[in-house]
């Protein structure tokens, strides 16, 4: 099982938070953790999750980055490394 | 009369379909989707009473599978919406551009466990590409535009757009605008197209693999094009049928679990794979580790996440097909190749000299297929018949066979046809169905009836749920647990009862009359074509098997 840092930019739009939640245990992949704050000056909200899975990861940034309101996603490579060490 | 209304947020739905050029919506009314049925009074657009709401969504489907445009169902909150939820998740897993919009409790109501009331919204994450609730008549136009856009943006699926009834009853306060809002289209990433003019030049033993988003890209042309000036072999998945010319020498019909032996061993044996608008699913690969063992992969898509999803590409080309196919268009020499699938496909070609007097559902499909007008629209519904129809019948085009390929809905038949023939009135449109399937949707008979729609009813009756039949006499020691349907009801008098015309055939030499007779009746009609309940579907692909590896009889 490997962890995963994501930071997923996104739209503040109503249930962004459940598509993501969605689409991460759809995929396979299981949620550790997570913090989300808004920007209320753009509406741009910035979540950080956690995940484990032994899927590859490129397999839930491509699905996650498919939702309409996501403007981008990406792993932490730093915090990834932190959490497998 | 009807001038002197204010325009209310119902009234703004139908304005905006008719402005993205829908004049046919599919729906059923109830409570709390009232106020856009009553809008609806003073619309022109044509609306069709379906049945039951999953009638409807299948009925949208065909009508855009059948047509290019969007389709769009309507229905009422809580059991109104929760019915089009199979329709919504076959549009999304078959990537068909669909609006569904429902009626929800008023704002002042909604989750407060109200009558009728459903969290459709919540419910649509799972099966839509993209959902939207209003909860204020302001955000209605954009949201029903971005609806539209969305659907048919990029890689095409179902848009749900749940409405409170207070927003349908609101005023619209600002000027109805007639222009749509300008695309926002995504800038896929540059394809790899120099390492797959490297792949292309040299393969030996290449294979074109098509699926169902050449039809869907408009890049029929470009693919028969390629494929043409290439010489490269080719395959087809369920969905991409029709997109290739199927006279073809070097074309080798459907592959994957029922496909044809040739396909099968083609790909099994090619040295570089081709996937155009193909997902390498698992009843096209079967064991995927020994799916083309052998090959190199350029893959053709317009989805990001079909990359290296099921198979790892070599080279990815990520894009619209119409613009890059014509980059890797040339001339090949590969006639040793060539001559080997030639010979192969000759080994393999399929027979129709089946013994004894009862009909052989193979030979019938096959002369439904000969003796249909040109440009015939077929549906079907899932099972033994889906299969034999894909195999023995020809299509011009994908927007020519409607079929339901990733969900495998049962029930899909009827609906789709009605939608299919409404969509193009001047066709003529046959749905091949089976005994189990039918009775998903029968109820939509009925729609039949009453806008007398002359949709033809081609039934494949072994009296049996046949696929699962097959599976339990094969893979589970015959143990027929509860596929037997001989207590189906007598099929031609419940068509007659929707003034129906009807027809029972049961041997061989009442076949050809039989389909001229159903071809040629201007209304619609029901033909029941009963058949022996042991009859197989071969060539199979067991499960957990390469494709290599087929049955071709128990």
């Amino acid at each position: 099982m490997n962890n995963y840092t994501l930071i997923i930019m996104t739209d503040d739009k109503q249930v962004v938070l459940e598509r993501i939640l969605q689409v991460t245990r759809y995929r396979g992949f299981l949620i550790d953790g997570i913090t989300a704050s808004v920007n209320n000056t753009n509406n741009i909200a910035t979540i950080e999750l956690l995940v484990s899975s032994d899927r590859p990861i490129t397999l839930l940034i491509d699905q996650i980055n498919k939702l309409v309101d996501i403007k981008s996603v990406k792993v932490d490579n730093n915090a990834t490394q932190l959490s497998n060490a | 009369m009807t001038d002197s209304k204010p325009l209310t947020g119902g009234g703004l739905l139908f304005n905006v379909v008719e402005q993205h050029g829908v004049n046919h919506v599919f729906g059923y009314p109830g409570g709390a989707i009232m106020p856009i049925y009553d809008a609806l009074y003073d619309s022109n657009v044509q609306h069709f009473l379906c049945r039951h709401e999953q009638g409807a969504a299948f009925s949208a489907v065909g009508y855009a599978r059948a047509s290019g445009k969007i389709g769009v169902c309507m229905a009422t909150s809580g059991p109104g919406a929760t019915n089009l939820i199979t329709g919504l998740a076959d549009a999304l897993a078959d990537s068909i551009p669909l609006i569904a919009i429902t009626g929800q409790v008023p704002t002042a109501a909604m989750g407060s466990d109200a009558f009728q009331e459903t969290d459709i919204f919540g419910l649509s994450l799972a099966c839509t590409k993209h959902s939207f609730q209003v909860n204020h008549v302001d955000e209605l136009e954009k949201v029903l535009h971005q609806a539209f856009e969305i659907a048919l943006e990029g890689r095409q699926g179902p848009v749900l757009v749940d409405i409170p009834k207070d927003v349908q009853m609101a005023a619209v306060e600002q000027n109805f605008k007639s222009a749509a809002p300008l695309k926002n289209k995504v800038k896929l990433p540059l394809a790899d197209i120099s390492k797959a003019l490297d792949l292309l030049t040299n393969a030996k033993q290449p294979i074109l693999y098509v699926g169902g988003g050449v039809g869907m890209a408009n890049a029929i042309e470009e693919v028969r094009a390629f494929a043409r000036e290439t010489g490269i072999p080719s395959v087809s998945t369920l969905k991409g049928l029709g997109a290739l010319d199927a006279t073809d020498e070097n074309y080798l019909g459907m592959l994957g679990m029922h496909g044809t032996r040739a396909a099968n061993l083609a790909v099994h044996d090619c040295d570089l794979l081709i996937a155009v608008g193909a997902r390498f699913d698992d009843r096209v690969t079967g064991k995927l580790d020994q799916f083309a063992p052998d090959a190199k992969v350029i893959h053709f898509d317009i989805d990001t996440a079909e990359i290296n999803k099921r198979r790892e590409a070599d080279a990815p080309i990520l894009g619209d097909l119409k613009e890059n196919l014509p980059l890797l268009t040339m001339s090949l020499n590969i006639t040793e190749w060539q001559a080997n699938i030639q010979k192969m496909k000759a080994d393999c070609a399929w027979r129709y000299d089946h013994p004894g007097d009862s009909i052989f559902a193979p030979a019938v499909l096959k002369e439904v297929s000969d003796l249909m007008p040109k440009n015939t629209c077929v549906t079907t519904d899932v099972g033994q018949h889906q299969m034999w129809a894909a195999q023995h019948m020809v299509f011009d085009e994908p927007s020519n066979f409607l079929t339901s390929g990733s969900m495998g809905t049962m029930g899909f038949g009827l609906p789709a046809a009605i939608g299919a023939q409404i969509s193009r009135p001047h066709d003529t449109v046959i749905t091949v169905s089976g005994d189990g399937s039918i009775m998903m949707n029968i109820q939509e008979l009925a729609t039949i009836k009453r806008y007398q729609i002359p949709v033809k009813v081609l039934l494949i009756d072994n009296a049996k749920l046949g696929m699962v039949r097959q599976w339990q006499d094969l893979f589970f020691e015959g143990r027929l647990s509860e596929t037997d349907l001989a207590d189906n009801p007598d099929f031609c008098m419940l068509a007659r009862s929707f003034d129906i015309k009807a027809k029972q055939i049961t041997q061989k030499s009442e076949v050809t009359d039989a389909i001229n007779e159903m071809l040629d009746h201007d209304g619609p009609y029901f033909l029941q074509v009963k058949i022996d309940a042991k009859d197989n579907v071969w060539p199979l692909v067991p499960p957990n098997s390469a494709n290599n590896e087929m049955m071709e009889s128990a």
